[in-house]
């Protein structure tokens, strides 16, 4: 397995574009070393990130947080800037994974993963977040809704790595805030259904995981509910039937999925 | 390629592949057995070691990760006055059955008790959240950080 170790952005996106097939960027490893551990990761060459620090870190401008990709759970759970001006984010991913991978899981990473099931996603969603696409001489920002395309596929571009996201701090301010993790247990656990929500007045944004390829907005609901004043259950579930496709699989079966998942957002609108 | 970290307050150096799993290189390289391999996904934390004061688990640290950085195992932490305090309280509770688990349940009970140290059982609880008993012995394992936290703090008075 080829590697290589670049010292800042300009080495790596060099190293990048000489290597012309499959690639893997390592962060903090949590997922890839599982994946190396499995098979599924052989031969390819790998290309070490975790020190570069220009994706480092959360960096403040007057309007928006910048989360560098590169950003560990920890560091994220631990930040004044966050507690500060995302709350419900820093609430919601306290029990991500396990205090231990915490320290090595990135954001970015989870993001980089395309788990239908990561943590994050449905969160950045509902904060309407922004991804930062970085190439060697362009950086673009994407609304991270439309950075998912199909099952671990990204509308992102060859040349391109995933830089950071980007927040605006007042994403969250005045919205009453729902998100539910369904799983086994409280830690190391992986959601069998994941809700995240906002509304104020008639306004809702709301966001699922684990319920399709890539964890996306329900948009078809919140038009829904953007113009009705009593919202029908039945319309509701209705809906939800064309928004997820959800899968039976080692950790739970569809009907439940389903199921939950309706329970979970009457639950928020009702709240 | 070259790499150099402190193990257990000790500088150490060694050239070897940078993708090997620390796990890999503190039980072959350096015969410090106490960190144990389970899971193998870091879903277990039999294997947790402190990586710059943190807890990582090091089935899923590559070497590279740990380069210029300090890294403190079980052994190193039983040689540290919580550490000992630590140990003296499982003991005492009789809270290690098999013992499989207890390396990595040290390290994270030592890193709370260091970072936070404070008695109560909801925090405790959280802080070992990454560590997998399969003996179930949780309740005599909480029973003795609580004891740990409660006597840290009497001698901090």
């Amino acid at each position: 397995m080829n590697f290589y170790k670049p010292k800042n952005l300009i080495e790596l996106f060099e190293i990048s574009e000489k290597i012309k097939g499959k690639k893997y960027f390592l962060a903090g490893g949590t997922d890839i070393n599982v994946q190396i551990k499995n098979k599924i990761i052989t031969n390819e060459p790998i290309i070490y990130i975790n020190e570069l620090e220009e994706l480092k870190g959360i960096r403040e401008t007057e309007e928006d947080l910048i989360l560098g990709a590169l950003l560990s759970y920890k560091e994220l759970l631990d930040s004044d800037l966050i507690e500060k001006h995302l709350p419900f984010l820093k609430n919601s991913l306290c029990n991500f994974a396990s205090p231990i991978l915490q320290t090595m899981a990135t954001i970015g990473g989870n993001i980089a993963n395309g788990s239908p099931t990561a943590d994050i996603i449905p969160l950045l969603l509902v904060l309407d977040a922004n991804i930062i696409l970085m190439a060697k001489s362009k950086i673009r920002y994407l609304l991270l809704n439309d950075f998912f395309i199909g099952y671990k596929k990204f509308n992102m571009k060859k040349n391109e790595i995933i830089g950071g996201v980007q927040i605006a701090k007042n994403a969250e301010k005045g919205y009453k805030t729902y998100y539910r993790k369904v799983g086994s247990r409280k830690a190391l656990t992986i959601a069998k259904v994941a809700l995240a929500g906002l509304k104020k007045n008639n306004e809702f944004k709301i966001a699922v995981g684990s319920l399709n390829e890539y964890p996306r907005r329900l948009h078809k609901i919140e038009d829904y509910l953007n113009v009705t004043t009593s919202p029908d259950s039945v319309k509701i579930e209705e809906l939800l039937q064309q928004e997820i496709t959800p899968i039976s699989d080692m950790r739970s079966d569809k009907d439940y999925r389903f199921q939950v998942c309706l329970n979970l957002l009457l639950n928020f609108i009702e709240a | 390629m070259k790499i150099d970290f402190i193990l257990n307050d000790k500088p150490v150096s060694l050239v070897t592949e940078p993708m090997r799993r620390l796990l890999d290189v503190l039980r072959e390289d350096f015969g410090l057995t106490g960190t144990k391999e389970s899971c193998g996904e870091g879903e277990c934390g039999a294997c947790t070691v402190l990586l710059d004061d943190k807890p990582v688990t090091s089935c899923i640290v590559n070497l590279i990760h740990v380069q210029n950085k300090k890294v403190l195992t079980s052994e190193g932490i039983s040689q540290k006055p919580l550490g000992k305090l630590l140990i003296d309280c499982f003991d005492e509770t009789n809270a290690v059955q098999c013992g499989f688990c207890f390396p990595g349940f040290l390290v994270s009970s030592y890193y709370y008790l260091k970072s936070e140290g404070e008695p109560n059982l909801e925090k405790i609880r959280t802080a070992l959240s990454g560590n997998i008993c399969r003996c179930t012995g949780y309740q005599k394992i909480f029973d003795s950080v609580m004891m740990a936290c409660k006597r840290k703090q009497e001698q901090e008075k």
